[in-house]
């Protein structure tokens, strides 16, 4: 017996040695805790805990509460309706407005623990079941469809006493979107959604929630499909594309109608090269010396530095209003010089010489239309001397005019006459450099006969476009009209000194002794104005030129002829019409300074004309200006340049 | 002289009758309305207006005041510093199945005792957030405006016995020397915990109010239903 009680003894304690080795991973349960605890409808609740680590010892929960003002303990009266780990509170159990202080206790062999308790009010944990019975229907408003949502709250909620109140909410999303549209509908069992797309398949679930408390799971998804509706929408769509259709055509009509200007608003031409003179074919040539050479410009740059203003010519115009005849032959020539020359048109859109020629035609046919009226008006004096005339005339004209014409078109040479307003000091200086220069050109101009080179000086402005008509009257008044096209202001704008502004006209008077030289059959002596120079005041000073001579002497190169060297006046073309009278003896000056037709004549020693700086003797002051009439003692006047004298 | 008087009194009779009347007919939810046109469950449907509206502006402020003043910790442990409700000895029944057993006097005169004993500390609760620093304006309005708003809901309920059963009652006597106590300068946390406690019991009796009239409303239209 006490054998076995001792092999019991040691049995045991074998045994409890060992479940004590094991037992070091049997503990005490672990903690529970409460999760959380669920009401309904406010008359039951549940609440539901977790289990800690058992111990490793089979392990029983058990759960207490307390009602607040009671110290009373009660064990959860049901653990199996609300399922696993749940402690389900009825209705007798269950008292709202009454704090529940309730807490689990795990237990196993080797001890048991408690649960942190949680105080609970059955009021504030209310979530209620999802709505029931929810329908969506498809109305239609005016022609355009809707849903109409509409459930029944959870069959458990008591909401028709009053005891809840519930509030819900429903969402809904197209079935190919992520995004939900949320709606609430407050204590409504009835919602409408529009804005719906046609034919598409619509997703509404609704929830609801006590007004203190949680909200309830979604609803299951009702599915609802959207009728098309788009035959509506059609006649909306036709009469949108019609109308871009009308747009579409009237559009292209004008397109169509302006295409060409806008085609060259958008891409303009291209202006070739244009060089006055210049002769593309020595481009093609391939002769850089030659192309070189006849780009050279002599005279420019100017050595001095000119005063702009001074080099502006704009028009000058001495008009001869006699010869009808003359007028008539000048016209022929020309024609002539016209053919001779010849415009060709080209490619390039910019060519202003040729309109430039054009203008000088039209400018001279003027010419012609003047000296037609004023021939109406005087009379004739001679036959003989208008025969005379007219061969000189002839001569003139057409030097004058290939000399206008040449630097124009010519081919392969262009001339460049220097500034006639270059401040030179001397005349004669500058004389001598342009004659080398002008001599070329004067070539074309005067015969040997008429026009004794040396004893001209023909100075145009430099852009060497000054046009001259020469025309002679029978009372040895003639016009020279030297132009300055408008047109070729392209080519000129690049230099100041051919800006044009006014025109000018200057009635030059054939000096008698370019009559007397007519009067003879090979008239010899051709009597003219040298242009000198143009003062600060835009004076030009004109200097009688005797035939082959200097004319420094001054009275003794008297001419014999008459003496054009006064301003008759001005006609209404503002042209100066030079009168021609017998000199006096002993007047070898004049000054021009204050020409007023009337006639005076002071010498030029005794006048004071500040503007005049050449203290040369028998210097011819001609003023130009747009009412003044130049008078030249002798001749007519070979270069005039003038502009608008403002302080006449 | 006197004879003056007396035609003014017999003409100013008229007058007087009217002007008496009105004292017991008086609608307190700030219409006023003749008293005979005001039908019983209209006064009903006002006074439940009344105490749902102030429930939801109490639970507003509870929140307001929790969020503010109550450090995190305490927040959930409402009692814990072991303040009881005011109201707890009253005799309110607290289930479901106990409301569809009491009467419907029984009924209107608990709402009437909840109201009436919260009257006071309401204004008690203002005095103290007033002291409270940096207490937002909207918590002091919502808690004027609840204890306002109390008052006329007492007038109503007090209207409402008066028609439904026919008794007589009185208001209670707003008397400024209440139960103010004010203990010098209290601690700042247990003021707060305090306060916060008075909110909170005062946001449970008012859902009480609403329930128990709201149950009382459904007697009235559907008895046999009103589960």
């Amino acid at each position: 017996m006490m054998k076995t009680s001792a092999e019991v003894n040691l049995l045991l304690l074998l045994l409890v040695f060992t479940l004590h080795v094991k037992g070091m991973r049997y503990s005490p349960p672990g903690k529970p805790a409460l999760t959380r605890c669920r009401s309904p409808e406010k008359e039951t609740f549940t609440c539901w805990w977790e289990s800690g680590s058992d111990g490793g010892l089979p392990t029983t929960h058990a759960l207490f509460y307390r009602k607040e003002n009671s110290e009373a303990v009660y064990e959860c009266p049901d653990y199996r309706t609300a399922g696993e780990n749940s402690c389900f509170f009825n209705k007798n159990n269950t008292s709202i407005w009454v704090s529940y202080n309730i807490t689990v206790v795990a237990s196993n062999a080797l001890g048991s623990t408690f649960s942190d308790p949680v105080d609970i009010d059955v009021v504030y944990i209310v979530k209620p079941n999802h709505p029931e019975m929810v329908t969506v229907t498809v109305l239609e408003d005016k022609g355009w469809p809707f849903l109409r949502v509409s459930w029944e709250p959870p069959h458990k909620a008591d909401t028709r006493s009053g005891w809840i109140t519930l509030i819900y909410e429903l969402r809904v999303k197209l079935e190919e979107e992520n995004d939900w549209e949320m709606h609430l509908a407050g204590q409504q069992k009835m919602f409408n959604i529009f804005s719906l797309r046609s034919g598409g398949t619509y997703l509404v679930q609704v929830r609801c929630k006590p007004d203190h408390g949680f909200w309830s799971e979604w609803s299951s998804t009702s599915y609802i499909k959207v009728p098309d509706y788009i035959q509506r929408e059609k006649p909306m769509w036709v009469l949108i594309t019609c109308f871009c259709a009308f747009i579409f055509l009237i559009l292209t009509w004008l397109l169509h109608m302006n295409g060409h200007s806008l085609k060259d608003f958008i891409l303009p031409p291209v202006p070739g090269p244009k060089i006055r003179g210049f002769d593309k074919q020595l481009l093609k040539n391939g002769k850089s010396d030659e192309i070189f050479s006849s780009l050279v410009v002599s005279g420019f740059p100017p050595t001095t530095s000119p005063n702009c203003e001074d080099l502006l010519v704009e028009y000058l115009e001495v008009y001869v209003p006699e010869e009808q005849e003359l007028m008539e032959e000048s016209k022929d020539l020309h024609d002539i010089c016209l053919k001779s020359e010849g415009c060709t048109s080209d490619s390039d859109s910019g060519r202003g010489s040729c309109d430039s020629h054009t203008l000088l035609m039209d400018k001279f046919r003027e010419a012609k239309e003047e000296k037609r009226q004023r021939d109406q008006e005087k009379s004739r004096t001679g036959t003989e001397d208008q025969r005379q005339q007219k061969d000189w005339e002839e001569e003139g004209l057409t030097y004058a005019y290939e000399d206008m014409v040449s630097p124009n078109i010519s081919s392969g040479r262009v001339e460049t006459w220097p500034s006639l307003f270059s401040p030179l000091p001397q005349y004669s200086s500058s004389r001598h450099s342009q004659k080398s220069s002008l001599e070329k050109a004067k070539k074309h101009c005067f015969s040997d006969s008429l026009f004794p080179p040396g004893s001209t000086s023909f100075s145009l402005d430099q852009g060497g476009q000054t046009t001259m008509e020469a025309i002679r009257s029978s009372n040895r008044e003639f016009s020279l009209r030297i132009k300055q096209p408008h047109l070729l202001h392209s080519h000129t704008q690049a230099r100041c000194q051919l800006q044009a502004h006014s025109e000018v006209n200057i009635s030059s008077i054939g000096c008698k002794q370019a009559l007397g030289g007519l009067r003879s059959p090979a008239p010899h002596s051709a009597e003219y104005v040298e242009v000198q120079r143009v003062n600060e005041e835009n004076t030009v000073l004109l200097q009688p030129v005797e035939s082959g001579h200097g004319h420094i002497d001054g009275c003794s190169q008297l001419p014999l002829g008459k003496d054009y060297s006064r301003v008759q006046g001005v006609d209404r073309y503002n042209r100066l019409l030079l009168k021609g009278e017998v000199p006096q003896e002993g007047d070898c000056l004049y000054d021009y300074q204050d020409m007023t037709g009337d006639g005076t004549e002071n010498c030029y020693t005794s006048s004071s004309v500040p503007s005049i700086q050449k203290p040369t003797a028998c210097i011819h002051t001609v003023i130009m200006g747009h009412d003044e009439m130049v008078l030249a003692e002798n001749g007519y006047i070979d270069t005039l340049t003038a502009r608008t004298l403002p302080n006449y | 002289m006197v004879i003056q008087r007396a035609v003014w009194v017999l003409f100013l009779w008229p007058y007087l009758l009217t002007c008496s009347l009105p004292l017991d007919c008086r609608e307190d939810h700030g219409s006023f309305s003749r008293c005979p046109s005001i039908s019983q469950e209209k006064l009903l449907d006002r006074v439940i207006q009344h105490a749902e509206l102030i429930y939801r502006v109490s639970e507003e402020s509870c929140s307001l005041f929790e969020e503010m003043f109550v450090p995190f910790p305490l927040q959930l442990q409402r009692n814990q510093a072991g303040y009881a409700c005011i109201t707890k000895t009253l005799p309110i029944p607290s289930s479901k199945s106990e409301i569809q057993q009491i009467s419907d006097k029984w009924l209107l005169h608990s709402v009437l005792m909840l109201v009436q004993s919260w009257i006071e500390p309401l204004v008690y609760l203002q005095a103290t957030l007033d002291r409270y620093d940096g207490a937002p304006d909207m918590l002091l309005n919502k808690t004027k405006w609840v204890s306002e708003k109390l008052i006329s809901l007492e007038q109503g309920v007090v209207v409402l016995i008066k028609k439904m059963l026919n008794e007589g009652m009185t208001t209670t006597a707003y008397s400024e020397q209440g139960l103010l106590q004010f203990d010098g300068q209290p601690e700042m946390l247990e003021s707060v915990m305090r306060d916060y406690t008075l909110l909170s019991c005062f946001k449970k009796d008012a859902h009480k109010m609403e329930i128990l009239l709201k149950l009382l409303k459904c007697r009235q239209t559907d008895t046999y239903n009103c589960a």
